[in-house]
């Protein structure tokens, strides 16, 4: 079975949720909506202070090539335009809905209604170009957790020799895609289908670790007379779910320093994008709501259908007062002080982490673990130490830009040092610099 | 003949042949340096802190020669001495600079923010901004880990206890600027010192909505524009929700200390008239 070859880590799976059905959360009264849910530049917005929105109207606007158009995710009254506190804290600029009860109501049913039945097929344009600009419209982005546009991703000029749909969720604890790929596996085979037609290639992988058999197994059933697609199982390793690593394994093609997949003759997209392509080319449905895994010590567990803009406070039921919130998975996750920031399109899971105690950060040793487990070769100790002692020049020539903030160096480190968090200093720093 | 006589002539002739060499390779690959950059250099005061935007005392020397005038060239750690001699030495005029210092514009202690969550990471601001807008609710102010002490080399600025806040030593800050580059938040600001060091900074640079900023702090700016109304030489703004002092423009007559409400204004000197505030 194959994998990437460069270092990498074998963390604890602690997939609790796995093989928890997908369950519709209630949708919120207040949902707040990001401009910036993505990479680029952050929509613009199009309605007003006070305009009434229904659930899937567009509201702001991509803002040049490079973003996404951002729609309702309830239907209700635009409340504001303005700042509110990200999950870091930081301030965001975001439109607030607020739903009145018949709105309420009606989007519940609506809804409900949706998800009983099969799906309303409305008449789709399944030509390159035609899915390309409903992805466009829909406001699809990566959902793996980068929130890249997916469409300047699929007009590349030359097609993709393989499009590589990233199943692999490596990620501990996460299991939304896992979730997704069991339940709707003929939508994603379809919603494959029409990106590899939009971006005029011939040969699509599905790829899965090999701890998601049933998974697997369901995208196997579903692929049909679909000869195009292949479904690949790779040998569960972190980070394979990083695009580099993910070509590699796949391929056998390493992606050089400073170049993109399709500098390979690949593509990567992730699986939930692909479901997301789906739902906007075949049921005119735009990117408002997502699955979300809620895992680790909280009691309301489970894979969950969220409307875009939710609190994470109403994802969280039976939260234990002292814990930490963690956005995402726990190897590239990001702490989150704010429960009343909503979920986004890039948001994959809410894991909340037992209160622990600092580790005590011994000196380096010079072991080299962290050096054996950078899947990029990198020299985490040396970055590490380039980013505290502020040697920027220095880290760039140790290609601290290559640095795919996996988090295999501070997992592996024995004195438990923080290695990456100094390589993301120093990564920042040049980037403010150029 | 003996071994030690042949030896002795292959060394000697090797030897010679090797001055000789060296001699001509000395001649020809000389670099001739103005002498005057061994004379400034040794003026410099030596700390080779980048304060002047270049990498070291020398490369000073050496810009100061090759430029043969001083604009643009200032040497904060030496100061307006420094740079009269210098000018000497070149020939010039040396334009009096106005003597400046670091100034922390954040009063956030630890009274006056209380700390709402934990932070487990490592003692850095730049790593604890970059999880999260820190321990207390403002997402603008001193986050405490001292990363400025950590760059400064004059030992100028420390983290004060009682305050969790830095502390700037006017004895000891040169104004080189390292820790402006190195706070994260952007909190220091280089200001001149001001006729016989009177000078009035607002110790607030959060630009949170008035109530948002001080449900967060008691300490923080809220602009109200009190102080932007009462300034008799209009040296204050109000943008973003956080006033200005303008320095050049104040003239530190300290009537915007008493009006403002949470006590955001900062002074170096006492009014004389006690003003009532229990936050200050």
């Amino acid at each position: 079975m194959k994998t990437f070859k460069l270092g990498g880590i074998h963390p604890a799976p602690s997939k609790i949720t796995a093989g928890m059905p997908i369950e519709p959360l209630p949708l919120p009264r207040r949902a707040v909506l990001p401009l910036a849910q993505h990479i680029g530049a952050p929509a613009a917005p199009c309605v007003s202070v006070g305009d009434h929105v229904g659930r899937g109207q567009l509201i702001a606007t991509a803002a040049g090539a490079v973003s996404a158009p951002l729609h309702a995710s309830i239907s209700g009254t635009v409340k504001a335009i303005g700042e509110v506190d990200g999950p870091a804290g930081y301030p965001m600029a975001a439109i607030i809905i607020e739903a009145s009860e018949a709105d309420h109501e009606a989007d519940t049913v609506a809804r409900d209604r949706r998800l009983a039945a099969e799906p309303q097929v409305v008449a789709a344009d399944r030509t390159p170009d035609g899915i390309r600009d409903r992805v466009a419209s829909a406001g699809i982005v990566g959902m793996g957790g980068a929130t890249f546009p997916t469409v300047v991703k699929m007009g590349g000029k030359t097609p993709p020799e393989v499009l590589i749909i990233n199943a692999c969720e490596c990620e501990p604890y996460l299991t939304c895609d896992d979730a997704l790929c069991r339940e709707y596996a003929p939508q994603i085979i379809a919603g494959v289908g029409l990106m590899l037609t939009a971006c005029r290639g011939r040969r699509a992988v599905i790829a899965l670790e090999d701890n998601k058999p049933e998974a697997a197994a369901a995208l196997r059933a579903a692929l049909g007379a679909e000869s195009r697609i292949e479904v690949v199982q790779l040998k569960t390793k972190y980070p394979q779910g990083g695009e580099k690593q993910l070509v590699e394994a796949v391929t056998g093609r390493r992606i050089p320093s400073g170049c993109l997949p399709a500098d390979v003759g690949a593509a990567v997209q992730n699986v939930a994008t692909a479901y997301a392509v789906y739902a906007a080319v075949e049921c005119g449905m735009p990117l408002i709501e997502r699955v979300v895994t809620v895992t680790g010590s909280v009691a309301g567990r489970g894979n969950f259908l969220v409307a875009l803009g939710t609190p994470l406070a109403e994802l969280l039921r039976g939260l234990p007062d002292d814990c930490e919130v963690v956005l995402g998975g726990p190897m590239m996750g990001r702490a989150a002080i704010n429960l009343d920031a909503p979920v986004t399109k890039g948001t994959s899971g809410v894991l909340v982490m037992p209160p622990a105690p600092a580790p005590e950060v011994e000196p380096c040793v010079r072991c080299g673990s962290c050096v054996d487990a950078c899947p990029m070769g990198l020299e985490p100790y040396l970055l590490s130490t380039y980013g505290r002692m502020r040697m920027w020049d220095e880290a760039a020539a140790a290609r601290v830009a290559d640095c795919i903030e996996c988090g295999c160096c501070s997992y592996s480190c024995i004195s438990s040092r923080p290695l990456l968090d100094y390589i993301r200093v120093a990564k920042s720093a040049l980037r403010r610099r150029k | 003949m003996p071994a030690i006589i042949t030896t002795i002539i292959i060394l000697g002739v090797t030897g010679v042949v090797g001055a000789v060499l060296l001699y001509f390779v000395s001649r020809r690959f000389r670099v001739d340096e103005d002498p005057r950059v061994e004379s400034i250099a040794a003026l410099m005061p030596g700390a080779n802190c980048g304060g002047c935007g270049l990498k070291g005392c020398r490369d000073f020397a050496c810009a100061c020669v090759a430029a043969g005038r001083l604009d643009g060239l200032y040497c904060p750690v030496g100061g307006d001495a420094v740079m009269k001699t210098i000018a000497g030495i070149l020939g010039t005029d040396a334009a009096a600079s106005e003597q400046r210092i670091a100034v922390v514009r954040c009063a956030g202690s630890c009274s006056a923010r209380p700390r709402m969550y934990i932070y487990q990471g490592p003692r850095s601001c730049a790593v604890e901004a970059a999880a999260g807008a820190g321990t207390t609710g403002c997402a603008y102010g001193c986050l405490g880990c001292g990363d400025c002490t950590d760059v400064c080399q004059f030992g100028a600025i420390v983290i004060d206890p009682a305050t969790g806040l830095p502390a700037v030593d006017p004895a000891r800050c040169t104004a080189c600027g390292k820790c402006v580059g190195a706070c994260p938040r952007g909190l220091i600001e280089l200001r001149g010192r001001g006729r016989r060091d009177r000078r009035v900074w607002v110790a607030c640079s959060s630009r949170a909505r008035g109530a948002v900023a001080r449900k967060a702090c008691s300490a923080a700016c809220i602009g109200c524009g009190k102080c932007a109304r009462t300034c008799p030489f209009g040296a204050i703004t109000v943008t973003d929700n956080l006033a200005r002092i303008d320095a050049s423009l104040c003239r530190a007559c300290g009537k915007c200390i008493g009006v403002c409400p949470t006590g955001a204004v900062k002074a170096t000197f006492t009014m004389p008239k006690p003003v009532v505030n229990e936050n200050v």
